[in-house]
């Protein structure tokens, strides 16, 4: 039961990290953003070239990663994303999938379409009420934690997080009072990519790494997202890791089912709360 | 952005009785030419995927909703379709009506929860329903429908209908083209038509006018999922087996992707794109290795420059030369 639980949490940490930038983005945009699951892939992809490079120190090869992605994201965000702004939101949905078609095809042309395994980066096991449990899965949960912490703190305390925060509300508003709220919403979205991308690297060792890994992964952001409520990042913390338990303990009844439940919690939230975007 | 779109500021586009007969005969042309070109099992395809097109465009072209689980409700149709000839009849044209039975029955049961929404909502949801729905056919039911492997079709002769022979598939196939082509204009230059258009464009103010706009767009739903449960029946009917591609989500790019290149909003347009996807997803992936990529670049064209599509294009041009004084759109 212990490690259903740890298993639970320790997908509702990665769902949080990715689904942060991806509520963020929703919210503050209104684009709904399917590159975020080619990020995430790109993110795993490029932890698998950079660990031989830096002698496979998994922290320094995380950083080369994330730090890569990037440019990555700002060549997303400057010629597409922008573009799309006040576009009805169909056309932003076809553009940015339209961009996770051409990424997993450069993907496939770089890395090749095999799956890559990768081995766990920390290798030690703990146990906790007499199970055992690798440690590199405590270690995710508690990023998770100090993650939504710094978040937290960063809109609440500093002039960017504000700004950003009152652009969620009243886009119009904050526009009116001079802020060039463009520019916050692009270190939003690289931002949100970046956390996409470590979501991305923290995962890669649990499973293997492969060119259509971000497409689930993706879907079941969404669900966190659009049961969260979008934008709010409490809700979206709260909804990762109640999705998470729900996964890992659908998982352990009856494996295949354990996505599908997501999308059956996702389906009876919106009957009683229908959002319009 | 609909309001860029060509359509619905000239009544000329509204046809009437001689104009669609018109429209008829050229589809129908077009076809039997292509068969030469492209083989008769090949233009079947092409034609079953045209049928698919036009369902998809009544709900996202006429009333603007994407979805983005569209595959769903082609493959109940295909599924529904093997199903019943595997354990009810072996007559096919009862398996294809079972097959629009089924996408209808899919469209009622799962349209009140599915039209409530809009935008991104209204293509999620759809897509999370679509992931059920491979899930249930690959895993949870996969003793009934094969699973991964899929199952095959058998089929009855009937007295003047042989399908067993590709020309049969084949004319019988255009003539189900037709006639939905046929509805749908029907449908869509009636007040019917013009009230999803409104919907489209202000929802709340077709409301305020006192229409149930729930009704409205239940119903449309309904038939959009009909229309495309006929078309996946009608693919299992030319190829004689189903497997779990039909209802697979992540080929749910390819209808949008018809839909927008041919021209939302136009029943022409649906029949380009189809066509014009399926030259690309047969012809070109065997010249163009990153053919994915190409589809990519073509779709980032297609929305930032050309939204109208290749029919609103050609619209548009053949517009401008009539009326050169025309506002520009």
């Amino acid at each position: 039961m212990i490690n259903t639980i740890a298993y639970g949490l320790t997908i509702g940490a990665i769902l949080y990290i990715i689904s942060i930038g991806l509520s963020l983005t929703f919210g503050t945009m209104r684009i709904v953003n399917f590159a975020h699951g080619f990020v995430y892939t790109a993110g795993a992809y490029l932890l698998v070239t950079s660990l031989p490079l830096v002698r496979d120190n998994f922290i320094l090869g995380a950083v080369l990663a994330v730090a890569a992605v990037i440019p990555i994201s700002y060549v997303i965000e400057r010629f597409v994303i922008r573009k799309l702004y006040g576009v009805s939101i169909d056309y932003a949905i076809i553009a940015t999938y339209a961009v996770v078609l051409i990424g997993i095809d450069l993907i496939k042309w770089i890395w090749g379409a095999a799956p890559i395994p990768l081995s766990d980066p920390v290798g030690i096991d703990v146990s906790l009420g007499g199970v055992t449990l690798p440690l590199y899965r405590l270690i995710i949960i508690m990023l998770s934690l100090i993650i939504f912490l710094s978040l937290s703190l960063f809109f609440k305390k500093t002039m960017v997080g504000k700004i950003v925060v009152a652009s969620l509300e009243d886009k119009d508003a904050a526009r009116s009072l001079g802020i060039s709220v463009d520019k916050y919403f692009s270190y939003v979205f690289i931002i949100g990519s970046c956390l996409a991308a470590l979501g991305g690297v923290l995962y890669a060792p649990i499973t293997s790494v492969h060119p259509y890994m971000g497409m689930m992964v993706l879907l079941i952001s969404f669900a966190v997202v659009l049961v969260g409520g979008l934008g709010n990042v409490k809700g979206t913390f709260v909804s990762a890791f109640v999705l998470g338990m729900i996964m890992a303990i659908t998982g352990r009844f009856w494996g295949p089912a354990a996505e599908t439940m997501v999308f059956v919690v996702m389906g009876i939230v919106l009957i009683f709360k229908p959002i319009d975007v | 952005m609909s309001a860029s779109s060509p359509y619905g500021k000239k009544n000329s586009y509204i046809a009437t009785g001689p104009r669609s007969v018109m429209d008829i005969a050229i589809i129908a042309a077009a076809f039997i030419v292509l068969v030469p070109v492209l083989g008769i099992n090949r233009t079947t395809d092409f034609i079953i995927f045209c049928i698919f097109v036009l369902g998809y465009n009544l709900l996202y072209g006429y009333m603007g909703r994407l979805s983005f689980g569209h595959m769903l409700y082609l493959g109940t149709g295909a599924y529904a379709l093997t199903l019943f000839t595997e354990h009810v009849s072996k007559n096919p044209i009862l398996a294809i009506l079972a097959g629009i039975c089924a996408g209808a029955l899919i469209g009622i049961i799962l349209g009140p929860i599915i039209v409530r929404t809009s935008g991104a909502c209204f293509a999620l949801i759809n897509l999370a329903f679509d992931q059920v729905g491979y899930f249930l056919v690959i895993v949870a039911f996969s003793k009934y429908t094969g699973g991964e492997d899929g199952m095959s079709a058998y089929f009855g002769k009937l007295p003047l209908l042989d399908f067993g022979k590709k020309p049969v598939i084949f004319g019988f196939v255009l003539f189900c083209l037709l006639l939905t082509y046929y509805l749908l204009k029907k449908f869509t230059s009636s007040p019917y038509g013009v009230l999803i258009k409104s919907i489209k464009e202000n929802e709340t103010r077709v409301k305020f006018l006192g229409y149930n706009t729930f009704a409205y767009k239940w119903a449309t739903f309904i038939i959009s999922t009909s229309i495309s449960a006929f078309a996946g029946a009608l693919s299992i009917l030319n190829y004689g087996y189903v497997t779990p591609s039909f209802i697979d989500p992540s080929r749910a790019v390819e209808v949008i992707f018809a839909a927008l290149i041919g021209g939302a909003g136009s029943l022409y347009g649906s029949i380009i794109g189809g066509v014009v996807y399926m030259a690309i997803s047969n012809y070109l992936a065997s010249y163009i290795p990153r053919w994915e990529m190409f589809l990519g670049f073509a779709l980032l064209i297609s929305v930032f420059r050309f939204r109208s599509g290749i029919w609103g294009f050609i619209v548009e041009r053949i517009e401008k030369r009539h009326n050169p004084s025309a506002r520009q759109s």
